[in-house]
């Protein structure tokens, strides 16, 4: 059963005249690892807020369509309640922490919650341990570094036991080891715990290979839908201005050259290079 | 920005910072009002020195003595005004009372800037926020509390990144009188406004997407306990009080002039 499923979902913001996403039909699955993608500006934030119900709830506005998470109408429950089922991670890790030390940010969704001291502690290290920031619990949000704010944003999250994580471009402020250190934990949850997540990021290059769904927007709407390698290998797709992984681009480029190379797409340098060994050796 | 260093607040353990902020509290307030209700030196003097072991076990020497320091300008002009008047008062002498008297208040202003320096060198703010949340103070302040607090730091850099920017494209600062001066930090302030009130926007939807307010009765990771040594700072308390109220009322207390001529 879809876990989170969209019809016909057209959101305009307050004094705003255009539709930030219009008849937006979407559907994502439990345990998937959805990566949403586009230009800037069209419309893939918006959407992210309407998973936990900032939008309707917290931007007003006017929405239009339905949207449901796990059966609950998003317009008729309120965004602690979704906030359970639903963890959103935002694009800068700074204006996400809010206490003066790691552990007690990680706490503070269980503490609004109202989970029992003993069940909280265990919780509050579980997602410690996960996101690999156990040893770090103690310090202050500015003494970390961006990579490490976000895996504390991340754990914050994680605490509080969602079925589907949003993360709203994680790693825009952060340098490719942290991005990529990042992307692990998220791949991490996706596969150890079943976890479903939807990611929005520009760089497919480090992304791509984790996905099992991937859905490309532009100007508001979904435009294209469905499995990785297909959909990356859409002439469609390089159209928008989608950056395509390098891997793939060169797979066509060798492809239009000649080179005899298998049918399967790649998606990740690792992938590519499997291929190429393959074809030199035949 | 030194200025904000101050806020930057690692987590230090030494008997006093694991003290509960509350009892220390209460301490420094018991501490501030024995001060008030005495003008003799000899008191005075020990309640000054009374306070030195907090700051030796607390191992805040150098930032106690940092503090003091800055109190120095504030205690000479007190020492000045209270001598000067005394002086006049006198008739244009110096006697050792007068000179007795004006030291010792002097000596009181000092204890009152010891005790809240000690204080506030040996809590945490995160301590003092939990402190405040325990009080049944309602959560909503003690969350600006600790926000403010967590974002000083913050706010701090991004008004020195907006001075680099703007002195780039060719501000002058240092430039002008007074008045001119203080308008040249217009072009600062504006977009350090703007973009804190961008950031508070976005902290809102954090916590919202951390179920702000799901529940009237919110938990807390930590409890404030109290533990053998603060019961032994809440019996030292009462003691100084005791003490200090005995002596008030059924001791006369000598000067110390009084003190050195007896003795010889």
């Amino acid at each position: 059963m879809a876990i989170i499923k969209t019809k016909n979902l057209t959101y305009t913001y307050p004094g705003s005249t255009k539709a930030s996403i219009s008849d937006v039909f979407i559907k994502i699955e439990k345990g998937e690892f959805t990566l949403i993608t586009g230009p800037s500006g069209c419309g893939k934030t918006t959407l992210c807020r309407c998973f936990n119900g900032l939008i309707p709830h917290f931007y007003q506005g006017e929405l239009k369509g339905e949207i449901t998470v796990q059966g609950l109408n998003v317009a008729e429950h309120p965004i602690h309640e979704l906030a359970k089922r639903v963890g959103l991670v935002f694009q800068n890790p700074e204006n996400q922490l809010f206490a003066l030390s790691v552990e007690k940010d990680v706490a503070f969704g269980l503490e609004n919650l109202g989970i029992p001291r003993e069940e909280m502690r265990q919780r509050v290290d579980w997602a410690l341990q996960l996101a690999g920031i156990y040893d770090l619990r103690e310090r202050a949000p500015h003494e970390l570094s961006g990579g490490q704010q976000q895996r504390a944003a991340i754990a914050s999250v994680l605490a509080m036991q969602p079925e589907v994580i949003v993360l709203d471009e994680p790693t825009s402020f952060l340098d490719p080891l942290g991005a990529k250190k990042i992307f692990e934990v998220i791949y991490d949850l996706n596969r150890k715990l079943g976890l479903t997540i939807i990611l929005v990021e520009h760089r497919l290059d480090l992304t791509a290979k984790y996905a099992s769904h991937i859905i490309i927007m532009d100007e508001g709407k979904v435009v294209l839908d469905g499995e990785p390698h297909q959909i990356l290998s859409s002439e469609e797709t390089r159209l928008i201005g989608v950056g395509i992984p390098k891997a793939t681009q060169l797979y066509h480029i060798l492809r239009k050259d000649g080179a005899k190379l298998a049918n399967t797409i790649p998606l990740s340098s690792d992938e590519m290079a499997t291929l190429l060994r393959e074809a030199f050796k035949g | 920005m030194s200025v904000f260093e101050g806020l930057k607040f690692r987590k230090v353990y030494s008997p006093i910072h694991n003290l509960d902020p509350r009892i220390k509290f209460v301490y420094v307030c018991a501490i501030f009002g024995v001060a008030i209700i005495f003008w003799e030196l000899l008191p005075l003097i020990t309640l000054f020195v009374l306070q030195l072991p907090f700051v030796f076990l607390a191992g805040v020497r150098r930032q106690w003595l940092r503090s003091m320091r800055g109190a120095a300008f504030l205690a000479t002009i007190i020492f000045l005004t209270n001598f000067i008047f005394s002086f006049i008062g006198a008739g244009y002498i110096v006697t050792a009372k007068n000179l007795e008297n004006a030291v010792a208040l002097t000596l009181r202003f000092i204890v009152l800037v010891e005790s809240f320096s000690v204080f506030f060198l040996t809590t945490s703010p995160d301590h003092l926020g939990l402190a405040l949340e325990q009080t049944r103070i309602p959560y909503e302040f003690c969350f600006a509390f600790t926000t403010a607090v967590r974002f000083v730091p913050v706010l701090a850099e991004e008004a020195q990144t907006i001075m680099d920017a703007q002195k780039a494209r060719g501000l002058e600062l240092e430039r002008g009188n007074f008045l001119k001066r203080i308008r040249n930090y217009i072009p600062i302030l504006i977009p350090l406004i703007v973009s804190a009130i961008r950031r508070s926007l976005e902290l809102a939807e954090a916590m919202e997407s951390r179920a702000w307010g799901a529940t009237k009765k919110r938990t807390n990771l930590y409890m404030l306990k109290l533990h053998r040594s603060d019961f032994a700072l809440i019996v030292i308390t009462i003691g100084i009080i005791a003490v200090a109220l005995y002596v008030r009322f059924y001791v006369a207390i000598p000067s110390l002039n009084e003190l050195l001529m007896g003795s010889s």
